[in-house]
């Protein structure tokens, strides 16, 4: 054998078991200390804003894999844990409905197209350029009649009862 | 091409003004004279096929102008009293009310097909009322308790025009763009 090894061994043979009974002593000393200590009082005192304030959260989510954390999650089962009836209930569908722009609905998707293809040809297109075109030469007519008359307040725009007239096409 | 207006979208129930009214009593006149015509060339017909002898209507005749006359109170009344509405009506989307914006009653529809000759009185200053009247109600439609209103889906029209609007540019922005040789 090496006598360096030699000397190492027969110092290993001191060193391991003084290294074992530190960490002994150490063990009973810290296990002694927080028992004489009132932990909960001490974090009483505590400035936990404090220390938050100095803690860079944004660094801290770098660290966070996302992913990972997601990965975890079973979707399947959080879903199967949820109602989606209150959900659906507490949903005001018609308050929905009047926030779609229809127009730009139409313009976008495909949905245009299939109106288009459902809603007949040249006839509805006349017929629909022929009301349009009527009813903005009624306006200006009015318009000029109620500026020629002078009248301040116009009159009432529709009857006053619900009207029970089906749309026509 | 169609020009539906955006804000058409919201006449819809309101009191119909006089263009439309008044296009839709042309068609309407078109439409009750040449059935008329056509009712009388068929009867012409009729009797030339059973009889063999030509009838000649003479235009200037009261009787041909009495049946006329009855025809159009006929046409007009009928359309009104059933549903609210004539063949020109239908065409320009507008429709006769009660005054408070109900469903005619066919009674009213009658009383309205009566009285409209009032207003062509006086040189047609019943009809004034159609432009100076704050609800657009000329006189037959005060005597009848009637008015007349926009019906016509104009909301729907708008979709039409947006989605034939987006189908004709859908091809030509589906369409690679044209490379000159050389």
């Amino acid at each position: 054998m090496n006598p360096r090894d030699r000397v190492r061994s027969a110092g290993r043979r001191w060193t391991d078991p003084a290294e074992a009974l530190a960490q002994q002593v150490t063990e009973r000393v810290v296990d002694l200390v927080l028992r004489a200590l009132d932990l909960n009082e001490i974090v009483a005192h505590v400035d936990l804003n404090a220390i938050l304030a100095r803690v860079d959260i944004d660094a801290l989510l770098k660290r966070v894999d996302v992913n990972a954390l997601i990965d975890q999650i079973d979707v399947n089962s959080v879903l199967a844990r949820v109602d989606p009836k209150p959900l659906i209930d507490r949903v005001d569908v018609n308050d929905l409905v009047t926030r779609i722009d229809m127009d730009a609905l139409v313009e976008k998707t495909d949905l245009g197209a299939v109106i288009a293809r459902s809603s007949g040809g040249m006839a509805s297109e006349a017929l629909d350029a022929v009301r349009s075109q009527a009813v903005g030469l009624d306006q200006f007519i009015d318009r000029w009649v109620q500026r020629l008359l002078r009248r301040k307040h116009p009159g009432p725009v529709a009857p006053t009862a619900a009207l029970p007239v089906q749309a026509e096409p | 091409m169609s020009s539906t207006r955006p804000d058409v979208v919201t006449y819809q129930g309101h009191y119909a003004g006089s263009v439309s009214r008044f296009t839709a009593y042309v068609i309407d006149l078109a439409v009750s004279t040449g059935v008329f015509a056509l009712a009388l060339a068929a009867i012409s017909f009729g009797v030339r096929v059973v009889t063999g002898h030509d009838v000649k209507w003479n235009r200037s005749s009261i009787v041909v102008a009495v049946i006329f006359v009855l025809w159009q109170f006929f046409y007009f009344g009928y359309s009104w009293a059933v549903s609210g509405r004539t063949a020109g009506m239908a065409v320009l989307g507008i429709r006769v009310v009660a005054a408070d914006g109900s469903v005619l009653e066919p009674r009213r529809g009658v009383i309205r097909a009566l009285v409209f000759p009032l207003s062509f009185l006086l040189f047609g200053l019943g009809f004034l009322g159609i432009l100076v009247q704050r609800e657009h109600r000329a006189l037959h439609d005060l005597i009848a308790g009637s008015a007349v209103i926009y019906a016509w889906d104009a909301r729907a029209a708008r979709l039409r025009f947006l989605a034939r609007q987006a189908e004709l540019e859908a091809p030509a922005a589906q369409q690679p763009p044209l490379t000159l040789p050389g």
